[in-house]
């Protein structure tokens, strides 16, 4: 069963595909849990011919804009629920705090 | 005698007509929030969800609570009907006679009691209230208290937060806020997690006094019973030491941790965009949850104006702006915060006006924080609460140089959901404040100031009271 998630990202044609990379993403499973938040290890591709027996990753801006095409992902590793960084620091967005020192546009 | 909790002001709206029941089964996902948004947009009812999709019977939601001056008014006891001037007044009277609480043993909001392996937010049916949003939106109508480390300090704050899982909360307290100021000058220096206790469903002043922009030091339960002219009843929760009125829905004890952050936003805020991007913000592992049996789960679905940020909130942001100013020397007839504004814009009325009291009323507002960012003076022949006359003074007497003051404000003072700003701004919380005079210079001389051509400024008395008198012999 193919399992569907979101995940907000400044930009799509950014994102590494094929690489590993962490990620928060919303489980969209239908019912009282849906929305919950994992922070993952996983691989990423803009077509879900590119990654086997992959799931649904539904990509929205920084605002919340959805984009029209999945994009697939794998997750590798669940790496609970939380970003490992202290409260207050400089402005950054999730994903840039998850990779340090990936770059991401 | 005060509301002590939200179902006797529900109880209240339903006498006039300013809640309505709905009885079909909605779904939490974005139908309850589509509802509120369209019947805030049309000025509508409170709403009272009643059956709620993946909930047990008896679990709702009660969306839009003080988004009109009517819901406010009966929140205050006071004729649904009251002008806005009148509540305004008479918040101001209550806010300065502020009442401490009382501490209980027991209350309602213990009726349920989760620890351990049985807490589970998803017991509560937390709406994901616009599309893109970034989580379940437990916390748009509700309160963070926290307390200061080193003297007891009891804060109230209206801070947004949602659901990240089962046990932990994402929150957004700006780093100026109060919250955040104690978070930063006393637990994050020692790694020291901040405990606090998340509360959904306060009666509705104890809400309105936690949106209150409150002076350091003070504790918004004082200002709510002085609000409520009666006592907030507290009780202590279960795993720490934070005292939380005893009447709430829903009180989610927890510790915002010091040394991670939670994926928080986007959301669809109060200035009527969602502007502000997915973000580390503060992470808050859940340690109870309390919930009174049937909980009421309060929304407020912000948005384009009005809704209850922008009535119930913008009504203690008045007052407090007034204080300000006032502190500065200026004498201050009225003040108002319209909702049309998103509180982003007061409107301030003086006795004696004039380019350098408009600009000290600039500087006296954004010195802390500059989230108003267009503040408009205006002589005090002008209503504030009347639109028409304040776009009139804006239009007219407002010199398109002469009359405006702009000024850049301090990193980390800027308001962070402001549209607007780019993204360096938003990075450093840079602001910015437009003053516009409307006030007649004062180095004019009197003889000179332009007479209003008004019927009842530019009339003699004799005639005035001639037209009055006769007015319906006209036909009119």
């Amino acid at each position: 069963m193919v399992k569907e998630y979101s995940t907000f990202v400044s930009a799509p044609q950014g994102l590494p595909e094929g690489q590993e990379i962490k990620l928060a993403i919303k489980d969209l499973t239908p019912g009282p849990r849906k929305y919950d938040c994992r922070i993952v290890k996983a691989i990423v591709a803009s077509s879900s011919d590119r990654i086997e027996g992959g799931d649904v990753l539904w990509l929205k801006s920084l605002v919340g804009i959805t984009s029209p095409k999945p994009w697939a992902i794998k997750i590798l590793e669940e790496l609970g629920d939380s970003i490992p960084r202290p409260p207050y620091s400089e402005l950054i967005q999730v994903t840039e705090a998850l990779n340090e020192g990936l770059t991401l546009e | 005698m005060a509301f002590k909790d939200n179902r006797e002001f529900i109880e209240a709206l339903e006498k006039t007509g300013d809640v309505v029941v709905v009885k079909k089964e909605v779904d939490w996902d974005m139908e309850a929030g589509a509802i509120s948004r369209r019947a805030c947009e049309l000025s509508g009812p409170a709403i009272l969800f009643q059956k709620i999709k993946d909930y047990p019977e008896g679990y709702r939601i009660f969306a839009a609570p003080v988004a009109t001056y009517r819901r406010v008014a009966i929140a205050m006891g006071l004729p649904a009907d009251t002008p806005i001037k009148t509540i305004y007044d008479e918040y101001e009277r209550r806010e300065e006679d502020s009442i401490p609480p009382v501490v209980v043993k027991n209350g309602p909001c213990k009726e349920n009691i989760l620890l351990g392996d049985d807490i589970d937010l998803y017991r509560l049916p937390s709406p994901m209230c616009h599309d893109g949003d970034g989580g379940r939106y437990i916390g748009t109508w509700g309160f963070v208290a926290s307390k200061d480390l080193d003297n007891e300090w009891a804060n109230w704050g209206m801070y947004r937060f949602h659901v990240n899982n089962q046990r932990s909360l994402a929150m957004s307290p700006a780093p100026g806020s109060n919250l955040g100021m104690v978070l930063r000058q006393q637990y994050l220096p020692q790694k020291l997690p901040l405990p606090v206790a998340a509360v959904v469903g306060a009666d509705p002043l104890s809400s309105i006094a936690a949106s209150a922009g409150y002076a350091v030091g003070r504790n918004e339960a004082d200002l709510a019973g002085g609000l409520r002219q009666e006592p907030v009843e507290l009780i202590k929760c279960e795993t720490n030491d934070i005292l939380v009125p005893a009447h709430a829905e829903i009180v989610i004890e927890g510790e915002i941790l010091p040394d991670v952050s939670a994926a928080e936003g986007p959301f669809g805020e109060y200035p009527g965009y969602r502007s502000r991007g997915f973000e580390p913000k503060l992470y808050c592992r859940v340690t109870a949850i309390t919930y009174r049996n049937s909980p009421i789960l309060t929304m407020s679905n912000l948005g384009v104006p009005p809704d209850d940020s922008h009535v119930g909130g913008c009504l203690s942001t008045a007052v407090s702006v007034k204080r300000r100013v006032e502190q500065a020397g200026v004498p201050v007839v009225d003040c108002y915060v319209p909702p049309e504004g998103a509180a982003f814009m007061a409107i301030v009325s003086v006795k004696k006006g004039g380019n350098e009291v408009a600009q000290t009323i600039g500087n006296a507002i954004g010195r802390r924080r500059a989230w108003i960012s267009k503040i408009i003076v205006v002589d005090d022949d002008v209503d504030v609460f009347d639109m028409r006359q304040v776009i009139h003074a804006l239009s007219v007497k407002c010199h398109s140089t002469r009359g405006i003051f702009l000024k850049d404000t301090p990193p980390g003072t800027g308001n962070p959901f402001s549209p607007c700003d780019d993204a360096e701004e938003k990075k450093h919380s840079i602001g910015a404040v437009a003053v516009f005079d409307c006030t007649w210079p004062s180095h004019w001389p009197k003889d000179q100031i332009p007479v209003k051509a008004s019927f009842n400024t530019i009339y003699p008395q004799e005639i005035r009271d001639r037209v009055l008198a006769n007015w319906s012999e006209y036909g009119l």
